[in-house]
């Protein structure tokens, strides 16, 4: 008998990545804070990396907006 | 290609994105916890700002050296330059001469001779110990004094306070955080109601427990074990001050009421510590050689009290500064301009406060609201008139 494989949504599918990696972060929060000499740098550090990923995420939007081709006017509408 | 492989390589973002992502994740879930208690600090009764709040919050959270770190760079980047235009005169310290040459008469009490002025000429004023108080009678508790402390910087001026101990006596106030809980009859924080009928004076304490790495006493009874070889302000049982390198172990002598270590001795035995420079006995703070705002207090050879701070002081140009004025032995108190404050008061009932130098930032008014920090006050003895 051969298992069909089962169907799986694009949507699922991300919804599943995201689980891992948030798992994957809680337990790299929780290492931080219990390896770290107290919350206070923790949270100074986490504020600083949250603060450079945040610019970086967003110059990578900018730039991804300015090199999308520009829609044509026919395409407006159409679907 | 079947629909599942197809849904999940759709869905599957590049890895270096996936990691920046958890990083992100990580970052959230840390600030959870760090801002909660971040708020609790906040929300606990204070009168600084904000911004001091959050540095302290951050030193007593595993932070200590990285704030000593960005202070020291800093302050080294503010350094001030040597020279500059000479003072014409000095900030206006005291209310009134203390008369005579400093050198009182007998039936008068012993007064403290006037400062030798390091830089010449002197100023108007310079070096003259005044008298803190109006009406303060022919033995005022508590003298005041400013002169140019550096000569490599004519523009610096440190004041200090001499205190009568023999119509004085000291009280070591709990602040509201320091010393840290738990801490029994730990007070209101502030020169307490029923005392300010005496109060003549009152002044910074040293470093947190945490950043000095000494100890305390507090009435009769170790808060923090005390350490061999600090330096120590001293209140035994019946009421007299000393300033001692301590040499009593950990526990609390039977005479001794209160006793607050704060680093090394900057001067012993009427000499500078030899070892004035940068090590792990000086505290996890800045470092020694930075020029800040200083304070510090001594006792002199007849065993009164002086008090002594500046800005842009090293911890060796503050012992000098208490040397000159005549400290046989003295430790280093608090540092920063959040912390230095020396204020006596005018009139008693706690009346018309005043800093010891204008340029001091924290209010007047400071030790008579609950201040975060512990701190000294003077009290006139029983039965001494104002």
């Amino acid at each position: 008998m051969v298992r069909l494989p089962r169907e799986i949504s694009p949507g699922a599918a991300a919804r599943r990545a995201l689980l891992a990696d948030l798992l994957i972060a809680l337990a790299l929060a929780l290492a931080a804070i219990a390896l770290a000499a107290g919350i206070g740098i923790v949270g100074f550090a986490a504020l600083l990396v949250l603060l450079a990923l945040g610019a970086w995420t967003g110059v990578e939007a900018a730039i991804r907006r300015l090199r999308r081709p520009p829609r044509s006017p026919t395409s407006r509408g159409a679907g | 290609m079947g629909p599942t492989r197809r849904a999940r390589q759709a869905g599957r973002l590049p890895p270096w994105r996936r990691a920046r992502r958890v990083l992100l994740l990580a970052c959230c879930i840390c600030l959870v916890p760090a801002g909660v208690s971040w708020v609790n600090a906040l929300s606990a009764p204070r009168n600084v700002g904000l911004g001091v709040t959050s540095v302290e919050w951050l030193r007593q959270n595993g932070g200590n050296s990285l704030v000593s770190e960005i202070e020291n760079e800093y302050y080294t980047l503010t350094a001030p330059s040597k020279g500059g235009a000479p003072l014409r005169s000095l900030p206006q310290v005291g209310i009134a001469a203390a008369g005579g040459s400093g050198q009182g008469a007998v039936e008068a009490g012993y007064r403290p001779p006037n400062v030798v002025p390091l830089i010449h000429p002197a100023l108007p004023g310079e070096g003259v110990w005044k008298k803190a108080a109006a009406n303060a009678g022919p033995r005022p508790p508590v003298l005041l004094t400013s002169f140019r402390s550096d000569p490599e910087y004519p523009q610096f001026v440190a004041g200090v306070a001499w205190i009568d101990s023999s119509r004085t006596t000291l009280a070591y106030v709990p602040g509201l955080a320091e010393p840290p809980p738990p801490l029994t009859h730990r007070g209101p924080a502030e020169v307490p109601q029923g005392m300010r009928r005496r109060v003549v004076a009152t002044f910074n304490g040293g470093f947190p427990l945490e950043t000095s790495n000494a100890g305390l006493i507090y009435r009769g009874k170790v808060v923090e074990a005390m350490v061999n070889g600090i330096a120590t302000v001293v209140e035994y049982r019946d009421g007299r001050v000393d300033i001692v390198k301590w040499e009593s172990g950990a526990g609390a002598p039977a005479n001794v009421w209160f006793a607050k270590q704060n680093l090394p001795p900057i001067i012993d035995e009427g000499r500078l510590n030899p070892n004035l420079s940068d090590g792990p006995a000086w505290g996890e703070t800045v470092n020694n050689a930075v020029r800040v705002w200083r304070s510090g207090i001594g006792v002199d050879a007849h065993g009164n009290l002086l008090y002594a701070a500046a800005n842009y002081q090293t911890v060796e140009s503050l012992a000098k500064v208490l040397r000159r004025a005549g400290a046989v032995r003295a430790l280093e108190l608090d540092i920063n301009e959040d912390w230095t404050s020396f204020i006596s008061y005018r009139h008693p009932g706690a009346g018309s406060p005043s800093n010891l130098l204008p340029e001091m930032y924290r209010p007047p008014e400071r030790y008579l609201t609950p201040d975060e920090r512990d701190f000294f006050a003077v009290y006139l003895r029983p039965g001494e008139r104002w």
